[in-house]
């Protein structure tokens, strides 16, 4: 008797589980599950790509809070340019004026081959060869970034080298982390629109289905079933549609995200050197169908339970 | 035990189908509910299985007035109550055993001994080899049979039948009457919607008679009354 068993085939124990209603008979159900596919997939992606984000967002602000950098150009304010020599006085005087400012921890001049190694991406190797001057670069480090030790240290600059800059990254940081708050926000909104997406499709289906077997939930209800006794039928027929399409969305979610990182690492893309998802966040990835699950399952209960509460 | 009190009941904003309906079925009762077609018969076994609620009177059923209940105390009350639907309404995908277990299982009784109460009612019916039957592979006498089984499978208290000898022969129909009547001596109230007058004159029961949705009740006649219409009536 093939066709008494008309359990589901995912769950071994639901196997044996009939129900009472003829649910898993009948199509439009493969619709419902490519979408919660569809969504899951889209869910890891917004939900990786937020993770990348983060990463990217503390790697390039780690280390630039309390710090600032004090450049001194070969050009002048009248316009000439100093030597060499002149640079790395001036670049030395500085520094020794720095020494005696409270809140200032550390004072590092950057020698010239650490200036070389910074620019040598963007300028190449040949500055450094010769007598072509170099600006000199000062690393300070503060206890705090108050104004007044922000002011002493601009005073102290301008005193010895009116042309030299003070940079405390503040402009660059605000602009990545308003950036990074802006494709965050996105990230957001995306995860909102999957989820009443989810909710609006599990809830058209279930009230379908509802509106299909209107004539065996009322036998139902007539026989004495509660409420919970209906609305679980739906649960779990939603639930087990909505795992199924989960798990489908996240093992292609898991090899697009497998195969981008494997082309980002082929085209040398170092925005994010040696980016990893941690455990957790692997472990917050698998949890996407889950959350699918979770959504069908509630959707579900909540629109039978609505429709139920017509019946006398 | 079930007492209609000027009960009233009208579809949307049409003419009440039901005026003013007033009885009482006795614990361990058996009544017939009879009158012509459009009477009102099917309109009052819905309001008694709690298909529908009224729109006027006072019901009360195993002592509690329904009129103030919730949806959810409706629950045990309706399964207290089985019914054989005129249409049977058996769910097509589940075979003939799961048809009848329906009942236990939406009561929660363990498998077990749904097994057993099922496998035993479903023999006493004639159906233990049809126990994995599809509904719509059976007859119309075989389906009827599960309906019942299904009805009766919970021992409920009320048993409400419409018209369940309407498209049957005489000899199943009676037989089923039979088996009413042993339900009935086991302590079921009975109330069967029918307007087969041969059967209601065979069998001796109180008949409440709709006509135009005004309900009157008539007591059981009499054998010797009973003789004298019969012999009267035939030319
Ligand atoms: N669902 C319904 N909606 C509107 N009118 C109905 C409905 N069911 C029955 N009626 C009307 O109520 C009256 C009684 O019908 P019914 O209870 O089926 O009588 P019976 O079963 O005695 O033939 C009829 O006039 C019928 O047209
Ligand atoms: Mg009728």
């Amino acid at each position: 008797m093939k066709l008494k068993k008309g359990g589901e085939r995912v769950l071994g124990k639901a196997q044996k589980r009939r129900y009472d209603l003829p649910l898993n008979k009948g199509s439009g159900t493969g619709f419902l599950v490519i979408l919660i596919a569809l969504m899951t997939f889209l869910g890891m992606l917004a939900l990786a790509s937020s993770f990348a984000l983060s990463a990217m967002t503390a790697r390039w602000s780690s280390g630039l809070e309390n710090r600032l950098t004090i450049e001194i150009p070969t050009r002048q304010v009248d316009g000439s340019l100093l030597d060499k020599k002149g640079v790395f006085t001036l670049t030395r005087d500085i520094a020794n004026g720095l020494h005696g400012i409270p809140g200032i921890t550390n004072i590092h001049v950057l020698s010239e081959e650490e200036i070389g190694k910074l620019v040598e991406p963007w300028l190449g190797k040949d500055l450094l060869q010769g007598d072509f001057p170099i600006p000199g670069i000062i690393a300070v480090e503060t206890s705090d970034m108050e104004s007044r030790t922000l002011q002493n240290i601009h005073g102290k600059i301008k005193t010895v080298a009116p042309h030299a800059r003070m940079d405390t990254h503040e402009e660059w940081l605000n602009d990545l982390l308003r950036f990074t708050g802006a494709l965050n926000l996105a990230a957001i909104i995306l995860a909102l629109v999957i989820g009443v997406t989810m909710v609006t499709a599990v809830g058209g289906a279930v009230r379908s289905r509802l509106a299909i077997h209107r004539a065996e939930v009322e036998l139902l209800h007539l026989m004495g079933a509660s409420d919970r006794y209906i609305t679980r039928q739906f649960q779990r027929h939603s639930l087990i549609l909505a795992l199924r399409g989960g798990f489908i969305g996240a093992v292609f979610g898991a090899l697009f995200l497998v195969l981008i990182g494997w082309v980002a690492g082929q085209m040398g893309v170092a925005i994010l050197p040696d980016f990893r998802l941690d455990p957790v966040q692997m472990m917050l990835l698998a949890m996407i169908p889950l959350v699918a699950g979770l959504i069908a399952t509630v959707t579900a209960r909540w629109t039978v339970t609505r429709v139920l509460t017509t019946f006398p | 035990m079930i007492r209609y009190d000027h009960v009233g009941l009208r579809y949307g904003i049409g003419p009440e189908v039901l005026s003013d309906v007033t009885f009482a079925l006795e614990p361990g009762s058996f009544h017939f509910l009879t009158g012509p077609s459009g009477a009102g018969k099917t309109s009052l076994m819905s309001l008694l299985y709690l298909g529908r609620r009224p729109t006027r009177g006072i019901i009360t059923m195993f002592g509690q007035a329904i009129g103030s209940m919730s949806r959810e105390q409706l629950v045990p009350i309706r399964q207290r109550i089985g019914v054989v639907f005129q249409d049977f309404r058996l769910l097509n995908h589940l075979s003939a055993f799961d048809n009848v277990a329906l009942p236990l299982r939406i009561s929660g009784r363990p498998e077990k001994e749904i097994r057993n109460n099922v496998e035993e009612l479903m023999h006493w019916v004639g159906l233990g080899d049809h126990m994995n039957a599809l509904p719509n592979t059976m007859s119309g006498g075989q389906q009827q049979r599960i309906a019942i089984a299904r009805a009766v499978i919970t021992r409920p208290r009320l048993l409400l039948a419409d018209e369940p000898t309407g498209n049957l022969d005489d000899e199943i129909g009676f037989r089923l009457m039979h088996l009413f009547e042993q339900l009935n001596r086991m302590g079921t109230t009975i109330l069967i919607a029918t307007h087969n007058q041969v059967m209601m004159d065979s069998f001796n029961h109180t008949r409440l008679i709709l006509d135009k949705g005004h309900l009157r009740v008539e007591q059981p006649e009499t054998p010797v009354a009973l003789r004298d219409k019969i012999i009267g009536g035939a030319p």
